[in-house]
């Protein structure tokens, strides 16, 4: 398989110092866990330290930098005022948005504390483009969760301009490197119809899947680890785009989720994680009002009320002669007379002869 | 000329009626062995258990797929025919449906013997169709997303993505399965005359 370096820069020979291009970056961390940032660094090839010294201006990473305090937004402030319009915002994290976003604050900048909402919002909107990195970031994720307190919100809701998703819990390495340097050097990527570049979101895992023939033949795992399709516990990988089975994970590809004999949970899904759980289920749990329960009980409820009320009606049919008397109306020859039918002109001049004829008798 | 029956709401009793004319018939039996096979093969791709119903889950696919292009044709027909003939008006309830409904149901809850009559219809009936033509194009949209998630990706962006779609697929199909049960047993427990017109096109009332 190809590398990224391949794949990005063919006509370079996979040699990046033959490109001159370092754009001026940012990466702010907002309400997350870091494991975007953690995952990033694990990009194999090309490197974090290529990244980070060829590729491009690598000004703000909360996570790896040394400096502290207005020592390290000072940095912010700077890249506003020399770069602006020329520099890639990466955010990784939701945006909580209650009080103004004091659920989260990255900073201080003149002794008042930086909320990441108004980081996102100045920066973003000065930014040449801006990525949303991990799923936090792109749909909301974990934070934005029900009840989601602190009224937390992906990048694109509190931007008023388009935004890169490049969702994954964590984001795969390739594809956040591989966005970030397509946005450098060839422009945005070509994106689906939620803002993902397809060169890694564009197929749906099912249908690269190396156990899929499992699937067609109907040989399924009936628990994680055995080495069938994962599809009957919960595998969400018909509904989920991404390219781990071609790509795979640990650093240097060597495995991924349903390889290692667990199902796919769907972390780079819209909705993800609540949407996708339980984890271990086909269908998801839906929240009704006062109630939450699993779809598929849904439908054995549906299933129960429908048998109940149709078993309960012929029942009583049966009991009350209505069903022995239609059955004696069919094997009969039909009768003579007429029938007034409902909903009709002569059904209506009746009801009304009926209640003139009534309030005549009251009278 | 077909003999409808129907003089300003009288109907004479033992006379051969025009019920369903041969269009409405055909799309009819188009409809039900695609929806059975959608429903058989739906619920096998929902929860695979080898060899019941299915072979394997390439069997139940590839009838849930052949069976979606009969449903999504039947629709589109029945909805053509619907708009050109203006049969919509018979198909979904008006004022006085509405105001029949408590008489109608007092009837099917056996707290009144006497059973009100309709020219085609009945109230009840018309709230199923009411149903049907919410569910069947929510089925067909869900449907073709799932079908084609690459190149109809944008059906699924209204739901919130693929995942959710299919959740709304599934709910979706057991409210259609719970209706269609409904209507088989009335179809088939309501009157025997009236069955036999969706084969020939007439009932004889009694």
């Amino acid at each position: 398989m190809r590398n990224l370096k391949q794949i990005c820069w063919p006509g370079a020979g996979g040699d990046l110092s033959k490109e001159k291009k370092r754009l001026p970056l940012i990466w702010l961390g907002t309400n997350t866990c870091d494991g975007d940032s953690i995952s990033f660094l694990n990009s194999a090839d090309p490197n974090f330290m290529e990244i980070v010294t060829v590729l491009f201006d690598f000004r703000y990473l909360h996570f790896v930098m040394a400096a502290q305090g207005d020592m390290s937004t000072s940095v912010l402030d700077d890249t506003l005022a020399q770069d602006p319009g020329n520099f890639i915002l990466v955010v990784e994290g939701t945006v909580p948005t209650r009080n103004n976003g004091l659920y989260c604050v990255i900073g201080t900048r003149g002794g008042k504390p930086l909320t990441a909402l108004e980081a996102v919002q100045e920066f973003g909107a000065a930014a040449r483009c801006v990525v949303a990195a991990g799923t936090c970031a792109a749909f909301g994720g974990p934070y934005a969760a029900h009840p989601n307190p602190s009224e937390s919100k992906p990048v694109s809701e509190v931007l008023d301009r388009a935004v890169i998703n490049v969702p994954g819990c964590p984001v795969h390495p390739a594809w956040i490197a591989g966005t970030l340097i397509h946005l450098a050097w060839y422009g945005e990527p070509e994106l689906d119809d939620f803002h993902r570049p397809l060169i890694f979101y564009g197929e749906t895992i099912h249908n690269m899947c190396q156990r899929r023939h499992y699937f067609d033949s109907g040989i399924f795992a009936a628990q994680p680890g055995d080495p069938w399709c994962t599809y009957r516990i919960g595998c969400k990988g018909p509904v989920t785009f991404a390219d781990c089975p071609s790509r795979q994970w640990n650093s240097e590809h060597v495995s991924w989720p349903v390889k290692a004999g667990t199902p796919c949970i769907g972390c780079v899904n819209p909705g993800f994680p609540e949407r996708d759980m339980p984890f271990f289920k086909h269908l998801p749990d839906v929240n009704l009002p006062g109630v939450t329960v699993n779809a598929n009980r849904i439908g054995a409820i549906a299933a129960t009320v429908t048998a109940l009320g149709i078993g309960g009606h012929f029942t009583a049919g049966v009991l009350k002669g209505r069903m022995s008397k239609k059955i004696r109306k069919a094997l009969h020859p039909p009768g003579t007379g007429f029938e007034l039918l409902e909903t009709t002109p002569a059904a209506e001049l009746l009801s009304r002869i009926r209640k003139a004829l009534l309030d005549k008798t009251k009278e | 000329m077909r003999f409808r029956n129907n003089l300003l709401g009288i109907r004479i009793k033992g006379v051969k009626t025009f019920r369903h004319n041969r269009p409405l018939r055909v799309m009819h039996w188009v409809l039900a062995p695609a929806a059975l096979s959608l429903m058989a093969s739906g619920l096998y791709i929902n929860k695979p258990y080898r060899n019941f119903l299915f072979k394997n889950m390439n069997d139940a696919r590839k009838t849930h797929f052949m069976a979606q292009y009969f449903f999504g044709l039947y629709f589109l027909a029945r909805g053509y025919y619907a708009i050109k003939t203006r049969g919509y008006r018979k198909l979904f309830p008006n004022s006085g449906d509405i105001a029949s409904l408590p008489k109608f149901s007092l009837y099917e809850l056996y707290l009144n013997k006497k059973q009100p009559k309709y020219p085609k219809y009945n109230p009840l009936q018309k709230l199923l169709f009411i149903f049907f033509a919410v569910l069947f194009p929510l089925q067909i949209v869900t449907g073709s997303a799932l079908y084609s998630t690459g190149r109809l990706q944008f059906l699924s962006r209204p739901f919130g993505g693929l995942g959710n779609t299919r959740t709304v697929h599934y709910l979706g199909a057991v409210g259609l399965m719970s209706l269609v049960a409904g209507h088989m047993y009335f179809a088939l427990t309501e009157s025997f005359s009236k069955l036999k017109s969706i084969f020939n096109g007439y009932f004889t009332p009694k």
